[in-house]
Order: C-alpha cells, then structure tokens, then sequence
C-alpha cells in the first residue's frame, strides 16, 4: 500500500507536498494527484484576471512548510537589503505576484513535484486505508480540491454585459463592479486606472483588514474557541469572519477618494445601467458544489453545517478517521477547522496537521 | 504573532536560556554573583511582565518588540537596582541587548523554521519543545546554583579554649566558636567575605581589624578590653550583628569604629552592645545604618555620625554617656528616630558647650532628620551648632 496520497494538484496540496517531504516522508511515499502539472495554474490564471500585483498574504505568503524563510528573506538576499525585513517585521511586507510565482516554480522544480495527472471522482473507506477512484489503496489521504468554481449572481447569469473577475477582461467605459471583496477592490482601482467610471455595487460595506480574517484566528489563540463551538456557531462564525474585506490603507482609499472628488467612483445599491458589469463575487461555496467531497458526504453520512463539511480540529473527517487511516481536508473546504483554510497559511495548517497524522506509522 | 500564554513563556524560555548560560558562565568566570542575579531578574520580570501582557496583547506585531523591550528593560533595571545587584552598567545593558537580539532571532527565525507549526501553534513549541524549553532555563539556575553551593566558605570551627593570637583570617572562610572559644590578642581579617561568630576576642591592639576587606560579617562576636578599638573597621562596608563589645577600662578607643566606606556599600550595625570606652559607635565618611544597639558608659560620646557620614541612628538605646549621647556632626547627613537617650552626664572638662549633657548635638554644617526620639533625662535634650539644620519629621 502507498501510504500518502494528496488528491488535488493546486496550491494547497502543492504546501502539503512540500511539507510531507520537510517531514521526511520518501517522494516516493507520497501520490498527488491533479490535472495540471503547474501548482500555480488555477491562481496564476486568478490573479492575472484581477491584475493583482501584491500578495495580500505578509510573510506567510509562500508555499514553504515553515513560515521562515519565507519571500521577504529571499528578497533580501536578492536585493542585499533588510528592508524587506524590516516591513516583514512591520507586517508591512506583501511579495510581488510575479516573485510569488517565480517561487513557486523554483520550488516545484527543485521538490521533484510531479502529480499523477487524474481526477479523482470518489473515494471508498477500506479497511485501513481508503480506496481512490482505482488508483489504489492509501493509509493517508489529503483533499485538497481547490474552489469548486466562480459564483455569479444569478439575475446576472444572462446579462452580456456581466464577466467574473477571474475571468480575463478589459474594461468598458463604465464598469459596475459587484462584491467588496479584495477582487473587488482591486477591479475599482485598475479600471479606474483604466479610465473608467465605476460603480460600486455591495450589500454590505467591507470590512477593512490586513488579512482574510482577523490576526488572533491565525493560531491557537483564537482557534481554541472557534474548535469548542458546536458546527452551528462555528458556521455563524464563518459568516461573520469571511465577510469580505479588504486591506486597509492610503494606497486603496487615496485612488477612490480622488476618483469620487471627480465623479468617477460612486456607490449604488443596485447594478444600474453601466456598459459592463464585473462580477467580483467569488466562488460558489460549500461541500455541495465539489462532486468528489459532496459523494462522500451522501455515502457516508458525514455532518454538515451550513453546506460546509465539519471537520475536527486537525482538518481530519472524524468519521472516516481513526488509528489506521487519516482522511484529512486542506483548502477552501476546511475552513470549519481553519477559518482562514483558503490561503496560503491555512494550506500549511491543514499540511502540519496531515504531516502529525502521517508520522504515526 | 497571537501568542498562547503557553507558547509566550516556551518561547521565553528558549530565549533566554543562551544568556542565561552566558551569565553563568561569566559567574564563574569572574567568580561572581552579578551576572546569575542579573539573568536571574530578566527571567523573572519576563515571566511577570509576559503575564501582563497575554490579556492585553491578542496579537503582537514584530515591531512592538522594540518598546515593549524598552519596557522591559526599565523594569528590570528597576528590580536590579531595588535589589542592589552591583552590575556593571554597560555588562547589564549588553547581556540584556544580547538577550534582546537573541529573543528576536529565535522568535522571528530560528523557531519557526525548526518547529514547523510554531506561528499556528501562538508561539508553542510542543511537548519535547516546552520541557526542552523548561530544561535550558533550569539547567543554568541548577548549574549556578551548585557552583554557588560549592563556593560557599569552609565553615572553620573554633573549639572552646583560649586561642593565642593574633589571628589572621586571609582566605575566605565562616569561622564559628564553639561555645567558650576565646581569642587572645585579636583577630585580622585579611580576605573578603569572611564570617566571623560566636567567637569572643581578648585585648589585641584591636579587637577586630577589618581593613579594606569587603562583604564581611560579624555575628555574636563579643570583644573585651581591646587596647584601642573594639571593632576597627576602614574602607569597607560590613555588617556587624548582636555583637558585645566591653570597653571598660579602655581610654582612648572606640567600641565600633567604622571609617571610609562612603562609596562602598552600606554598613549595618545592630543589636550590638557596647560598654565604656570614648565613642561606643561611631562613623566617619561612611554610609551605614545603626539600630536597635545599646550603649553605655562612653566617655565622649554615646554614638557619632560624623565627618560627611551618611545613614540612620534608629532604635538605638544609650546610657550615661559623658558630654554627649548622639552626635550627628561634620556636615553629615543623618536620619535619627526613636532613639532613647538618658543619663548624660555633663562634661566640665575644657568648657565645651556641646558637651553640656546633650541627649542629642546636631553641629558643624550637619543636616539632621529628626523623628521620635526619647531625650527627656538628659540635663540638656537638643543641641544645633555651627551652621547646622535640623527638620522635623513627626
């Protein structure tokens, strides 16, 4: 039997490979399976769609297993300079996308990255293990399947004006920009750049904050009381916590300021009459719209909460995990064990916990 | 980083165990106790200091290390200089910036590459990590602590019987009488840090010489008829308790005499009874505490503080004491309470007014701070002479 497998080829089980390999695990011990060879493929495509420069992400914003060295020391060496280390210490430091990406890439080169290219439909328990779709039998296993897709708001699924953000674009001369998320916020700044007229469309005003959740959530400080809720409060905390947001500061507000002075930037309640319509709204969320986790979920029985999957503390499914076999989710569809589970920090939580459970052989 | 109040003091712990094995070493390097006392109150103004701050701080920024280490850095000056540890400055400052830097490198670098959930975790360095944590700092307290016990004295035991001396104490030594151990002729002693008790000295030209020899004490030691002082004690501070010193038929020494220590430290005397002589206690240019002795019988004063001494006359009892009971006197700076001074007696001699029966003579540019003080059977109770101040206190 193979004892790890990693079902999913994207950034977060591209985390949980390098960290099973950090934890001296052989490559040879663990399977990954994905579609695409490129870890980077799905965000590389995200973030060239929304024109993102920065990482939102401070020092934590890499792929490595441990938060140090991260991006900021290897500017450093690059540039010779501590500054990157000074604002690293400041939380002020937010790597570029193309030196994200570069590291990425030296990394999947150098780790020997190679998954295994299929798509894993479903997944069986076994005694001591779990069977993967034909592909054999694994003591191990880690979902990592990523977003299950773009959310679009349903009165605009047939509008021609309407593109999601991640989808490529230009702008038009007006652009109503839906959301109050970072990709939101990012689409006002760079059609305003652009030299469109935007309208801001949002149900609620967005939270302004560094990172996708606040700080304490990021560790056991305020983990421990979010993993005491029952799933029901833990999924109202959800609501609360992933309410968009974006970073505060003068490089976002300065832009909107000086665009609403000039009458170019406006907020309304409803999409109006503008040439195109930028759905910055997301990803369509829950267990229900992944094929692979919502079988698993109908065939086994396993709880739910607000359509996410419940999981324990370590990210492990507890029904299907016990001393001989691990089931364990990262990204997106563990945030009921991390709330931040979609970045890259939440990637490395979910691979600690994996890494925990793998070295109990 | 949101620390755990776990994770804060593991990670304090592995912090500070490099500078705390560096402070012992340098204990045992130098052969003192500076350097552990030093370590010994960063560890626990930290440890105080971290619980303050876990309620307040629910998530620490990297750069809030810069004043909170200020902070910190102010407190443990305060607890080092409260405590009186006399730490070189610059030695203090540098073990605390190394301590500082060496804080920030593991925190920011060398923990969270080596244990790989140590952000997660608030600063946590799990099981083996927290004992191994626990381990470095005790392991530096265990170490200086039994080297401090192996460098403690030989204890050196004086059998009963009469010991010809001058004994001349020149290593670092406890020497305990048994009961009925006399020196005759006196004891010198020559080395710091000596401990002298429950011995009683016979004649000597001093009873007790201790001259430039810092960190000594006198415990129940009795001195009889020295042929001058009874306890000679220059350019250090020393600590003298329930001593008996007789100077009864000794004209022209003094029962203590304690002389040019001003910048050495305070001296402490107490509960020490002096008989006879010229002067029972006095100072000169020293900086010492006197309180709770009884003197008596004196013929020039009961207890002096004089020559630019500094320090308090407190609790003490004097008795028949000829011309004057308590002089504070030569521009020195004294703190005299509750003091009972009764039966002066005036002395004719010379036509001195200060020595009219004074229970008490502040004179010559002295500054006294005067509390309760008992001076009523005294044919005089108070005198201010030559330029001298006296501030009331009650």
């Amino acid at each position: 039997m193979e004892r790890v497998a990693v079902v999913g080829g994207g950034l977060a089980g591209f985390v949980a490979y390098l960290t099973l390999l950090r934890g001296g695990l052989d490559p040879e011990e663990i399977v990954v399976f994905g579609t695409d060879p490129d870890p980077a493929a799905a965000w590389r495509r995200r973030a060239a769609a929304i024109r993102q420069t920065h990482m939102r992400s401070e020092s934590d914003g890499h792929c490595l297993p441990s938060s140090f060295p991260g991006l900021a020391v290897r500017e450093a060496r690059r540039r010779r300079s501590i500054v990157p280390l000074a604002r690293s210490v400041c939380d002020r430091y937010h790597a570029t996308v193309p030196d994200f990406l570069e590291h990425v890439e030296e990394l999947r080169v150098s780790s020997g990255w190679s998954p295994r290219p299929a798509r894993i439909e479903r997944i069986a328990p076994v005694d001591g293990g779990f069977e993967l779709d034909g592909f054999g039998t694994f003591r191990r296993v880690l979902l990592a399947t990523g977003h299950s897709g773009i959310a679009t708001p349903e009165e605009l699924r047939d509008d021609p004006r309407a593109v999601h953000s991640y989808e490529p674009h230009d702008y038009a001369d007006s652009v109503c920009v839906v959301g109050a998320g970072l990709a939101a916020a990012t689409e006002w700044l760079n059609a305003l750049a652009g030299g469109s007229t935007v309208i801001s469309v949002r149900r609620r005003e967005p939270v302004r904050r560094p990172l996708n959740v606040p700080r304490p959530y990021l560790t056991r400080r305020g983990l421990a009381s979010f993993h005491r809720s029952p799933p029901e409060r833990r999924a109202a905390a959800l609501r609360e916590l992933l309410a968009p947001s974006y970073p505060p500061g003068k490089s976002w507000d300065e832009p909107l300021a000086h665009a609403a002075d000039a009458g170019r930037f406006r907020v309304e309640a409803a999409v109006n009459g503008a040439d195109q319509v930028v759905c910055a709204t997301g990803f369509v969320r829950g267990y229900g719209n992944d094929p692979l986790l919502r079988r698993l979920v109908e065939e086994h029985g396993l709880e739910t909460a607000d359509g996410r999957l419940v999981l324990a503390a370590d990210s492990t499914v507890p029904s299907l995990t016990d001393e001989t076999r691990t089931l364990a989710v990262a990204g997106v569809a563990a945030q009921m064990a991390y709330p931040a589970a979609d970045t890259l920090a939440g990637a490395r939580y979910a691979a600690h916990s994996f890494l925990r459970r793998c070295r109990t052989r | 980083m949101s620390y755990t109040l776990r994770g804060r003091l593991e990670s304090r712990f592995a912090a500070l165990a490099l500078p705390l094995a560096a402070a012992c070493l340098v204990a045992a390097a130098l052969g003192e106790w500076w350097p552990v006392g030093l370590a010994a109150a960063m560890l626990a103004v930290a440890v105080g200091i971290d619980l303050v701050y876990h309620p307040l701080l629910r998530y620490q920024p990297g750069w809030a290390a810069l004043p909170l280490g200020l902070l910190e850095l102010g407190v443990v000056m305060a607890v080092v200089l409260g405590y009186g540890t006399q730490a070189p400055l610059v030695v203090a400052l540098g073990l605390f910036a190394a301590a500082w830097v060496c804080a920030q490198l593991l925190g920011h670098a060398l923990l969270p590459f080596w244990r790989l959930s140590y952000a997660e975790d608030g600063g946590e360095l799990g099981r083996r990590g927290g004992a191994l944590a626990a381990a470095a700092v005790a392991a530096p307290l265990a170490a200086a602590g039994g080297l401090w016990y192996a460098h403690l004295p030989p204890v050196v035991h004086l059998a009963a019987g009469v010991h010809q001396g001058p004994l001349v104490i020149d290593r670092r030594e406890k020497l305990v009488g048994d009961a009925g151990a006399v020196v005759r002729g006196g004891i010198v002693v020559a080395h710091k840090n000596v401990e002298i008790s429950h011995v009683t000295v016979v004649g000597g030209v001093n009873g007790i010489t201790v001259d430039g020899m810092r960190g000594v004490v006198l415990d129940h030691v009795t001195v009889i008829r020295p042929q001058l002082d009874g306890i000679h004690v220059r350019g250090q501070a020393i600590t003298i308790k329930h001593c008996n010193v007789d100077m009864r038929g000794v004209p022209y020494g003094q029962g203590i005499d304690i002389s040019y220590n001003m910048d050495t430290g305070e001296t402490m005397v107490s509960h020490c009874t002096v008989v006879g002589g010229q002067e029972g206690i006095v100072t000169h240019s020293s900086s010492a505490m006197l309180e709770h002795n009884r003197v008596e019988r004196t013929t020039m004063r009961g207890i002096s503080m004089t020559e630019m001494s500094m320090g308090g006359v407190m609790h003490n009892t004097v008795r028949d004491a000829k011309g004057i009971g308590i002089l504070c006197g030569d521009h020195s700076m004294c703190m005299i309470d509750r003091n009972d001074v009764a039966g002066t007696r005036v002395d004719t001699v010379g036509g001195d007014r200060e020595r009219a029966g004074y229970g008490l003579v502040v004179e010559f540019g002295a500054d006294a701070d005067l509390g309760r003080n008992d001076l009523i059977d005294n044919p005089a109770t108070l005198g201010v002479f030559v330029g001298s101040l006296v501030h009331w206190q009650h």
